[in-house]
């Protein structure tokens, strides 16, 4: 059941949106976007059209948490069990996917619950997983973010931060890891998000409807095409999603090549203790969105245009009502700082 | 089910290799040098390493002798402790002694009480017929660590329970037919983010020690984060090699410590010091007393002192102290440096009039150069004095609040959370929430189930399986339910308050020191509105009509940015905005029934706009008595008002600045909303807040 999406490079505009998306997924490290915009800014389609554009992970093939046989530190305890039994790990290659969290999911839908079936039917206690062990590895797309009830946000929280989901509820006493890519849309008149779950979503990007005309007529345009033709219209843009699709493919391999100059990761910390961000979470989210960017763009050392181009992206959400004021000289904060700290 | 329970350590950061943050990591290693210290808090900003920290602790606990086969691991060298089957057991013979490593127990905030406590197994009960418990999470917390991560989003019940365990160090279980008392002696170390909301202070006291961390400000520490985080994700495995070497040899110190322990000498002029200090420190309870004795003698071990010292004590003051003081800290480092002081004269004092064995006498220069030389015997810590001055650094740099108003800063007004805030949070927030929505807190019977609890309904039946099963002869799938087994959920959700500002913009409020009194007493409850989940609302009037400028919302930031822009001027139209305000709440109840509100007039009370045409205070009047009708809370601060509550000022201050006016507007309108009424300066920052939280706590 082929299920059309409508394809990422149809989307007009919105470049910083799609930006902040693909260096998610050439570095799931940067921990997750948070896209605030009013209704109709195309947030939704973005996210579900980056879907396509994913790249293969390596997976233990029969685990339900597609664990990375590579990674040993992050293995699920079945993984574990069987490397400690001295069993290779069976190998499969599978698309990154989005998996949803809607905002009125239960709370025993995304942590795991008592699998009632095998409970009733043979009277054995088995773990069912939820959302969170379904987005192992993938991207968490909660969309409305801000509406998500508060236990729900805790418990996101919970998990977000250790990139494990404990649960010991319901007679079922069990861990399983739950490292994902937070995706989140908003938008900001409908109540704001808590900081401490803001401070989770590596990016943050704002998007405004678009006020040029043309490219409103060319939005309109696309739409009405999509909606008469979804299959013709999905070919018209196959090449350039297949485009975009390699250029992640190729950043990832490029990606820990890439050099990261000390003054660099000077003037990004030197920036955001001027701005007092709270935390250290924007140094290192920093460090990674702007090596993605240069392992996107090809370019062999992470530079001050790097840093200046996600810089918004990385404060937007963690500089206080103070700081905001200054994130228009963010740009030159982060070039004179760069520029002082490699004459000294 | 094969228990899969165990947390691995390698996913998490060696704790050696952690950057700064020097009090926290000291905090964690005394408590593995002596568990009696009773745990660590950690507050902090997002993102400090708090729940690293913990994790690297991991790989530094000790191993310890349990007996073999207890799934309490009992101590064999405690018989007082003993859990009932060993007990029994240590009657026929010596038990089997096996040494296991202690263990840190996480509880996850999703936790449910059947998990926390122990409850029935259900496999043994429905395959076997057998009533055998299954023990909880405080069983295995026995003897080890018990880590809760954002420890101030847990469940009231959930600490509840936790509590009364940690009070009496055993876990009474009688639930489902079952019957057990297990000994549950654990180390509680929590972390939290204060902006996310206060931890009960009960909850509190459990842990020893509370350490505050703060974001680095120091850029090379910045960057060895980074380049260490950097690392960690791309070959995690060399960082772990590279640092096993230093994993180790903090390893060994602590053990050292740990031998050397008991043998560390407490003379009886420190026991007094730290009686008094503790007496001097106003804290509640005996608590603080034990734990600083204790702190101090682990910090002596540490250093490989025979003796504990001035300075041992004053770190470990530092520790124990902060969340037992009744007055919430205010200057840190001068506090510090007072407390070190006092020390030294009393310790001299005490040693006056006691005759010592060691005639050394000990004044606050030398004892603080020891300390430093003690420092420096336990390589990689800083001493007490380099951490006091780094405080201060942090201290020096923390950010300023956002919106500078002279007279009523926010810092000031964020103080007060004592027991209202407490109460208003434990009290108020949740309801029994009757939609299939929200958190799942435990079962009932009901008449009629409609939002089944299937494992507490298993639970319920398991025990009569084994005989259901013969009663029927025909084959059945292995769970026989019958109706009387079934238990609803019963859910809880958190409703918050609905406070509704409607706030005077007209010209009459342009005096400056008025509108920032309100802005200031608007932000002050703002902050309080999210550190408990309340949301706020804001309706200004002013000229001919009143608008919503925020939305109901959580968000202070948004709030403070609406307020911030609040511009002042024309006449004013009171009528309006007491409508917009009870349209706003009307709206908002058929979201949610169970909203909450309470709306905060701040007014001179001279409405001049008329909305139905009727005479502008007539109709004020008549809206005040609607919204009494709708049941919703109310309270009037009159802007206009100086001191006109307290007693001892000049009576020519008292008058109204608007003389003229004989009839008091405000009072009137805060009688026929059903509410009480405030005059602005009467009330200092912390008074408005105090009384808009008492507000909330008055049922309706």
């Amino acid at each position: 059941m082929e299920r059309f999406t409508y394809p990422f490079s149809g989307i007009v505009g919105q470049d910083k949106m799609k930006l902040a998306l693909i260096l998610n997924a050439i570095h799931p490290a940067i921990g997750g976007v948070l896209i605030r915009g009013e209704k109709g800014t195309g947030k939704s389609t973005a996210v579900r059209a980056l879907a396509r554009l994913l790249p293969e992970l390596t997976v233990v093939a029969d685990c339900l948490y597609r664990c990375d046989p590579d990674a040993k530190e992050a293995l699920c305890p079945e993984c574990r069990d069987r490397v400690g039994r001295g069993e290779t790990l069976p190998r499969a290659r599978r698309r990154m996917r989005v998996v949803e969290l809607p905002i009125n999911a239960s709370e025993d839908r995304v942590v795991g619950a008592i699998d009632i079936e095998a409970a009733i039917k043979s009277g054995e206690r088995r773990f069912e997983p939820g959302v969170l062990a379904e987005a192992n590895r993938n991207i968490l797309y909660v969309d409305e973010v801000n509406l998500l009830d508060d236990h729900l946000v805790d418990v996101l929280l919970d998990a977000a931060a250790m990139g494990v989901n404990v649960v010991e509820r319901e007679g079922i006493s069990i861990w399983h890891p739950a490292r994902f890519i937070l995706v989140g849309t908003m938008n900001p008149e409908e109540g704001d998000l808590r900081p401490q779950l803001l401070d989770r979503f590596g990016l943050a990007v704002d998007v405004e409807g678009i006020k040029d005309i043309g490219q409103r007529v060319q939005i309109v345009e696309r739409r009405e095409e999509w909606e008469s033709d979804p299959a013709g219209f999905s070919q018209r843009f196959a090449d350039e999603d297949a485009q975009i699709g390699q250029g992640i493919a190729a950043a990832i391999v490029r990606f820990p090549t890439v050099v990261m100059p000390v003054v660099i990761l000077r003037g990004l910390a030197e920036l955001n203790v001027s701005l007092q961000v709270d935390g250290h979470r924007a140094d290192l989210v920093g460090r990674k969105a702007a090596q993605a960017l240069a392992a996107y763009r090809a370019v062999g050392e992470v530079g001050v245009n790097e840093v200046n181009e996600v810089a918004d992206m990385v404060l937007a959400h963690r500089v206080k009502a103070a700081g905001r004021r200054e994130l228009g000289a963010i740009g030159q904060g982060v070039s004179s700082t760069a520029s002082r700290a490699s004459r000294s | 089910m094969a228990r899969l329970k165990e947390m691995p350590f390698d996913s998490s950061l060696p704790f050696s290799a952690l950057v700064g943050q020097e009090a926290m990591k000291r905090a964690l290693l005394l408590n593995a040098i002596d568990p009696g210290i009773g745990g660590v808090l950690i507050r902090g900003d997002r993102g400090t390493a708090k729940s690293s920290a913990v994790r690297g602790l991991a790989r530094l606990l000790p191993d310890y002798p349990v007996v073999a086969g207890c799934p309490y691991r009992c101590d064999p060298g405690a018989p007082a402790r003993y859990c009932d089957e060993c007990r029994q057991r240590s009657k026929t013979g010596p038990l089997p002694v096996a040494q296991q490593p202690m263990r840190i127990v996480d509880l996850p905030i999703n936790a449910s009480e059947d998990r926390l406590v122990g409850s029935i197994d259900i496999e043994a009960a429905v395959r076997m017929g057998a009533r055998r418990f299954q023990p909880g999470v405080l069983a295995d917390a026995n003897r080890n660590i018990l880590y809760v991560d954002e420890v101030n989003l847990l469940d009231d019940h959930l600490v509840d329970v936790l509590l009364d365990a940690a009070a009496m160090g055993v876990n009474v279980v009688e639930r489902e037919g079952i019957s057990v008392v297990h000994p549950a002696h654990f180390i509680l170390v929590g972390t939290m983010n204060p902006e996310e909301g206060e931890l009960r202070p009960q909850l509190l006291d459990r842990f020893g020690l509370c350490v505050d961390v703060h974001t680095l400000t120091d850029i090379d520490q910045r960057l060895r984060v980074m380049e260490l985080e950097r690392d960690f994700l791309d070959h995690a495995e060399r960082v772990l090699t590279e640092a096993s070497g230093a994993e180790a040899t903090l390893r060994a110190t602590l053990e050292a410590a740990r031998v050397h322990l008991p043998s560390v000498a407490l003379p009886d002029p420190i026991r007094a010091l730290i009686a008094r200090l503790c007496l001097d420190g106003s804290v509640a309870g005996h608590r603080a007393d034990l734990v600083v004795t204790r702190t101090a003698r682990a910090i002596c071990a540490l250093r490989g002192g025979l003796t504990v010292e001035l300075d041992d004590v004053l770190e470990a003051m530092e520790l124990g102290m902060p969340h037992r003081r009744r007055d919430p800290a205010g200057d840190k480092p001068a506090q510090v440096q007072e407390l070190a002081v006092r020390a030294a004269e009393q310790l001299s004092q005490i040693k006056a009039t006691t005759p010592t064995e060691n005639g050394q006498p000990v004044d606050g220069e030398s004892a603080e150069s020891e300390g430093a030389s003690g420092g420096d015997a336990t390589e990689g810590w800083t001493t007490a004095r380099t951490q006091e001055s780094q405080a201060r650094e942090v201290a020096e740099s923390e950010p300023e609040t956002v919106i500078q108003l002279p007279t009523f800063s926010i810092k000031k007004l964020d103080l007060p959370r004592e027991r209202q805030a407490r109460r208003a949070a434990g009290k108020r927030t949740s309801t029994k929430s009757e939609t299939k929505r929200g958190r799942y807190v435990r079962s009932a019977q009901a008449e009629k189930v409609t939002d089944i609890a299937f494992d507490a309904t298993v639970r319920a039946a398991a025990p009569y399986q084994v005989s259901r099963r013969q009663a029927s002869a025909r084959d059945l799938p292995a769970l026989q339910l019958e109706r009387q087994d079934l238990r609803q959920k019963v859910r809880e959700r958190k409703t918050g308050n609905l406070i509704v500002f409607v706030v005077d913009a007209s010209a009459s409020m342009d005096a400056e020191q008025r509108m920032l009194a309100t802005k200031g007493a608007i932000l002050s409850l703002l902050r309080h509105a999210y550190v408990r989940r309340d949301k706020v609302s804001l309706v200004a009037f002013s000229g001919r009509s009143a608008r919503v400028v925020l939305r109901p919302t959580a968000s202070v930031d948004l709030a403070e940015r609406r307020l911030e822009r609040l511009n002042i001027g024309g006449t004013t139209p009171l009528t309006h905005g007491l409508m917009t305000a009870l349209k706003l709440i009307k709206t908002e109840r058929l979201r949610d029934p169970r909203v909450y509100p309470l709306i905060v007039l701040i007014s001179d009370g001279r409405g001049n706009i008329s909305l139905f045409g009727e005479e502008p205070l007539l109709e004020a009047q008549r809206t005040a008595a609607q919204i009494k009708l709708e049941g919703i809370r109310a309270m009037v601060i009159d802007s206009t008002r100086d001191f006109g509550g307290q007693p001892g000022h000049p009576r020519s201050r008292v008058t109204s600045l608007y003389g003229a006016y004989a009839f008091n507007v405000c009072a009137d309108l805060a009688e026929r909303l059903g509410g009480r009424y405030y005059g602005l300066f009467d009330l200092s920052q912390t008074a408005i807040v105090d009384s808009v939280q008492r507000e909330m706590l008055r049922s309706s």
